[in-house]
């Protein structure tokens, strides 16, 4: 049976006046009294904080651990760490996506590795089930053990260039912990989850404090222990109080994260194989790009794949959509149909100048109107700069096929120039 | 999301099923949407009106909303010609949002006033959202 399930910070939505949907089957806010555009802007010109603690966790623990991921996640994790290509080491994370044997998608996910023998895999909500599910079936000979963390982990997002100047203000010790704190590098834990040395807050509650996001803005995955989330959540929006930080919902979570290219499980990426699509990064390529580092569960299903769609991100040129799905489709500008649209949403940080687009980056006098983006699925390959039409039967809006979306993207800024 | 109490309504309007608001009065009325509708959609971000002259018979969809979340149509509450738009929507989509009675959406010339009596009181559009 599917009953509505609620987050620890249920009660504080509801108490600031959150718009609520059901989202992964968890009854989640879509925006508070300020709105989806001004938390989007405030991600894009301050922070703004997210409660992602529908989002499962599964830890995966052993001398076989290793082995079990390396056969089920798509990244190559002996190969995934900048430009030299070494292993993902303890404090480091990597993204991936678990595939079925026929190379379809089961969900992605990024793998914190805690110890050698020791890590924990991150998936969207209502997935750690089946993920935990996947990974047991698969163990093999591999010793390891899999546990399901569904609502036992405590996760908050602050995402924004101001994320790390608030933290600053409520972790004991931020210089050190902020020191060499590079893109997807973690550091800390919380019961039992840990990598050394430990991270806590000034109050001592131990937390796991991640350099990543889903917004394509500089910021901070936060993870405690379930009980000690809703207290985590008021002392950060607390400490941001002059930065401007605002409780953001799920619409400007999609908003930004759509803007930012990155995809939505079950949306953007699902039950087809995981090629031809913007996230190549995922795949264990080869620098000649025809065949993959290691073997991996629905990798030889990819490389014998006659897939023949791609997957694109578009931009338009004001804030107009086109809602995905239901009859919605994509057209040639002659009117040949082409495909369907997977996401369609609009970037309000973002509009065009003769053309470009420009956004409303830290320091920008630029005030946008905002573009809709998002991703179609065409039956043929278009370039950068070609141009699509997305209809739903009435109305019809032209847009352009793009490699990247909004432009000055903070995620990967150091953080020494976040806190300058 | 509003609570009931906190819901703006205003007297000298007749409200439609789905939200939209027409004035009482006058050899033109004036077309919006109500306080319960624009908290719904969330912030507004574009809206597509139609042309002055056009004529639409009830029901007709004359216009679009476009919000953070969707889109959605907007429908007339009364047959008419359009008389004017309102074209500070434009630039700033956002007034919707800010004071949905102040900021009418279209104007009509109404071709059967009569079609005013199927609409909703300003009391019976409570009752309706009291549910």
């Amino acid at each position: 049976m599917n009953t509505t399930k609620k987050t620890v910070l249920h009660g504080w939505h509801a108490e600031n006046g959150a718009n609520m949907a059901l989202f992964g089957n968890y009854d989640m806010p879509l925006w508070y009294k300020t709105g989806a555009k001004a938390e989007h802007l405030a991600v894009i010109q301050a922070a703004g904080i997210f409660d992602t603690s529908h989002m499962a966790a599964v830890s995966v623990h052993g001398a076989g651990a290793r082995a079990l991921l390396q056969r089920c996640l798509s990244k190559d994790i002996d190969t995934c760490i900048g430009k030299e290509k070494t292993p993902l080491a303890d404090g480091r994370c990597a993204y991936g996506v678990f595939l079925h044997a026929d190379g379809t998608v089961i969900d992605d996910a990024i793998v914190y590795q805690l110890q050698p023998e020791s890590f924990m895999v991150v998936v969207n909500a209502g997935m750690g089930g089946e993920i935990a599910a996947h990974l047991q079936k698969n163990i093999g000979e591999n010793s390891a053990s899999v546990e399901d963390l569904t609502d036992r982990v405590g996760k908050m997002d602050i995402q924004g260039p101001e994320s790390a100047r608030v933290l600053t203000k409520i972790l004991r010790d931020p210089a050190a912990v902020f020191d060499r704190m590079v893109y997807f590098s973690f550091k800390g834990g919380f019961d039992g989850l840990q990598t050394s040395p430990p991270v806590e807050l000034v109050d001592g509650t131990p937390l796991l404090l991640s350099r990543t996001g889903y917004t394509g803005e500089f910021g901070f995955e936060l993870f405690v222990s379930i009980d000690k989330l809703a207290a985590l959540w008021s002392m950060v929006l607390g400490a941001g109080r002059d930065e401007g930080v605002l409780a953001c919902g799920l619409a400007a979570r999609d908003s930004l994260r759509a803007g930012a290219v990155l995809p939505l499980s079950h949306q953007d990426i699902g039950p087809w194989p995981f090629l031809q699509n913007p996230w190549p990064f995922a795949l264990p390529w080869n620098d000649d790009n025809v065949a993959f580092s290691k073997d991996f569960i629905g990798g030889s299903a990819l490389l014998q794949s006659t897939w023949s769609k791609h997957t694109l991100p578009f931009a338009g040129y004001d804030p107009r959509k086109i809602g995905a799905g239901g009859g919605s489709f994509v057209t040639s500008e002659s009117g040949e149909r082409l495909g369907t649209i997977l996401t369609c949403t609009t970037d309000m940080a973002i509009g065009r100048v003769a053309g470009a687009i420009v956004s409303m980056a830290p320091n920008s006098d630029f005030q946008a109107k905002g573009l809709c983006c998002g991703f179609v699925l065409l039956d043929k390959k278009c370039s950068p700069g070609e141009q699509v039409i997305l209809t739903d039967g009435k109305r019809k809006i032209k847009v352009e096929i793009r490699s990247d979306v909004r432009p000055n993207r903070t995620a990967r800024s150091p953080i020494g120039k976040m806190l300058a | 999301m509003k609570e009931f109490n906190e819901l703006a309504f205003k007297d000298g309007l007749r409200y439609s099923n789905d939200h939209e608001w027409v004035s009482e009065k006058g050899t033109t009325l004036k077309v919006g949407v109500s306080d319960y509708a624009q908290d719904q959609m969330g912030d507004i971000v574009y809206v597509e009106l139609p042309e002055v002259g056009a004529t639409f018979e009830k029901g007709d969809e004359f216009g679009t909303l476009e919000s953070v979340k969707a889109v959605s149509e907007l429908y007339l509450p009364i047959s008419g010609e359009v008389v004017a738009v309102n074209e500070d929507l434009g630039d700033a989509p956002e007034l919707i949002n800010r004071d949905c009675y102040a900021n009418w959406i279209i104007e009509i010339k109404p071709a059967d006033m009569s079609e005013l009596e199927d609409l909703l009181s300003v009391d019976a559009y409570r009752e309706l959202l009291k549910g």
